[in-house]
């Protein structure tokens, strides 16, 4: 017997569906009903309602890591953005051996997170690091700077790790866009008298705007939860708990304290934020058209 | 007056040759100086003002992270792990992105939506429940544990990089085959999956990074050291009073090295494969 082709297709997705399943949803589902539990690893396991929300909400640490990971994924946008927009910009405008130069920007992709808080670390080092002695070098200062004694540029060594794994992606992302944009309207553009500026503001970047807010929220949706560049690079969320940040909370509270409930109301928290952005994405890219 | 200046600059092709190579001095910096270090002696790594080009070129770095650190067993953990993660993915992937590319039913348009919320999820969210059921299942600290979370966090990807190179493929060609007496899973092997095969591995190689790069689960997962992957691996070189960072560059280096040369090789489907939601209209 013969399967009809709409069922041969259902057949075919079907271990895809069982593995949605037992690995997303049901973890999903799970992770809720655990936030609703007394779940302290002391005292028996008990349903207690909202109450490790209560207590989160109440909790000071809590808020600092929400406005930690707030200005920490923005501020790793912002820069993948900006730094991601010009290299797009330049290597479009390149004619040879932009091959050589696209290869090299991607280099950085390839990092993994936590091996980029170390490296940054041993670059940003007061003592022995590259980034202070350029500088002395350059006279720009005149003490090496020590950004991991100070809450606020240890914020910004952060953000720099992070973004620095996130660039080659919106770079390349950005590239692809521009090169869909057909040349001759740059052409007729610049006939009219369009400068580059105007060609940036009024060809570039609409034409480009499915490509940019796709680069702006994976990079917000992932700079969100990341934790590997803190732990590397300012263990336990540095001076002052100045980088601890969503995701440290939750670890915390899992391994310090041992408290699933509380870690999964986090968990909780981060999953809607996440899911929030994500939707707005959606909605911005593929809403109006 | 000033944008009439700026637009002269901007509008030379070498400006662009300018621009790019001065973001790419810093953007590559920090590897280069990863890669400097792991050839430097540990008493030249501590001198201030730092020097560049090490004095003494050695390779005691790299011998000492091997014989006396645990880092080959990380690298066949690592191996292992990625692995059997691209495999599993691969296969399943496979025949999941091709049904739901090529033979749409009622409701594979939900399940590709699935699949698109699926990576909207944030994977730190899910570790929890992750580790609860493995502890409950007396599976933590094993290599399966981190596997599984893996092949969570690579299949989704997978199948809808799949997807998409196969919505390019002719349906013609397809249903050619399929008249002429071979059978769907037949025409899948025989006509498509050689025409595919470099995307797909280029997808693989995608998920064997992803994996490869992968820190939290090994680090929440697994305690012992014989079991450790790569990315946690690494934190056998920080001491409590002193981080051995040119072992630890040496074992960077190691780590890197796999990724990135994939990375090139697989470059040109990757980027296509990436882009091609957010490009096409």
């Amino acid at each position: 017997m013969r399967l009809s082709d709409s069922k041969y297709g259902a057949l075919l997705s079907l271990p895809g569906l069982i593995l949605l399943l037992v690995l997303v949803l049901i973890p999903s589902g799970y992770l809720f009903g655990l936030s609703f539990l007394r779940y302290d690893n002391i005292r028996p396991i008990k349903f207690i309602g909202l109450k490790n929300y209560q207590y989160m909400f109440d909790d000071r640490v809590f808020w600092l890591s929400m406005k930690n990971t707030i200005i920490f994924s923005m501020g790793s946008t912002a820069l993948t953005f900006f730094v991601g927009m010009a290299l797009a910009h330049g290597l479009n405008a390149m004619g040879k051996g932009v091959a050589i130069f696209r290869s090299l920007t991607v280099l950085p992709w390839a990092v993994p997170l936590v091996i980029s808080g170390f490296i940054w670390a041993w670059v940003f080092n007061p003592a022995f690091g590259v980034f202070s002695d350029i500088l002395l070098k350059l006279h720009l200062i005149q003490e090496p700077i020590n950004i991991f004694g100070n809450p606020r540029l240890a914020m910004v060594g952060v953000i720099v790790a992070d973004a620095w794994t996130r660039i080659p992606f919106m770079a390349i992302l950005i590239l692809a866009g521009l090169q869909a944009i057909s040349q001759e309207l740059y052409e007729a553009a610049k006939v009219d008298g369009a400068d580059v500026f105007d060609r940036f503001a009024y060809i570039s970047v609409p034409l480009n705007r499915r490509p940019i807010l796709l680069g702006l929220f994976t990079t917000i949706m992932f700079s969100f939860r990341t934790v590997d560049v803190i732990f590397s690079m300012t263990p336990g969320g540095g001076v002052a708990k100045s980088t601890y940040l969503g995701g440290v909370y939750l670890f915390d509270s899992i391994f310090k304290y041992l408290n699933f409930g509380v870690a999964a109301a986090t968990g909780v928290v981060i999953f809607i934020l996440t899911l929030l952005i994500g939707v707005g994405f959606i909605r911005m890219a593929f809403g109006e058209r | 007056m000033i944008r009439r200046t700026l637009d002269r600059i901007l509008e030379q092709r070498l400006t662009a040759y300018v621009v790019v190579s001065f973001i790419l001095f810093f953007l590559l910096l920090p590897l280069l100086w990863m890669v400097l270090s792991s050839f430097k002696t540990m008493s030249e790594l501590f001198q201030s003002p730092p020097t560049y080009w090490p004095h003494d070129f050695t390779l005691e770095a790299y011998s000492q992270a091997w014989n006396k650190a645990p880092l080959p067993t990380y690298l066949l953990n690592s191996t292992i792990i990625a692995l059997v993660t691209v495999a599993f993915t691969l296969v399943a992937g496979t025949f999941t992105a091709y049904g739901l590319s090529q033979y749409k039913f009622k409701g594979s348009n939900t399940v590709l939506t699935l699949f698109i919320f699926t990576r909207v999820i944030p994977p730190i969210s899910l570790i929890l429940p992750f580790y609860v059921v493995f502890l409950k299942l007396g599976l933590i600290n094993t290599r399966t544990a981190v596997i599984i979370y893996t092949i969570y966090l690579s299949y989704p990807l997978m199948v809808w990089l799949l997807k998409g190179f196969f919505d390019d493929f002719p349906r013609e060609l397809i249903d050619a085959a399929v008249i002429d007496g071979a059978s769907r899973t037949g025409t899948l092997f025989r006509i498509v999956l050689p025409v595919t095969i470099l995307a797909i591995m280029a997808v693989a190689v995608m998920a064997f990074m992803w994996t490869w790069n992968e820190f939290l689960a090994p680090y929440l997962f697994i305690n012992s050291d014989e079991l450790k992957p790569l990315t946690v691996g690494i934190y056998y070189f920080v001491g409590d009073e002193l981080t051995y960072w040119n072992r630890m560059s040496a074992a960077g280096v190691i780590a890197v090295i796999p990724s990135i040369t994939f990375f090139i090789l697989a470059q040109k489907y990757i980027v296509k494969g990436l882009t091609a939601g957010a490009v096409k209209s």
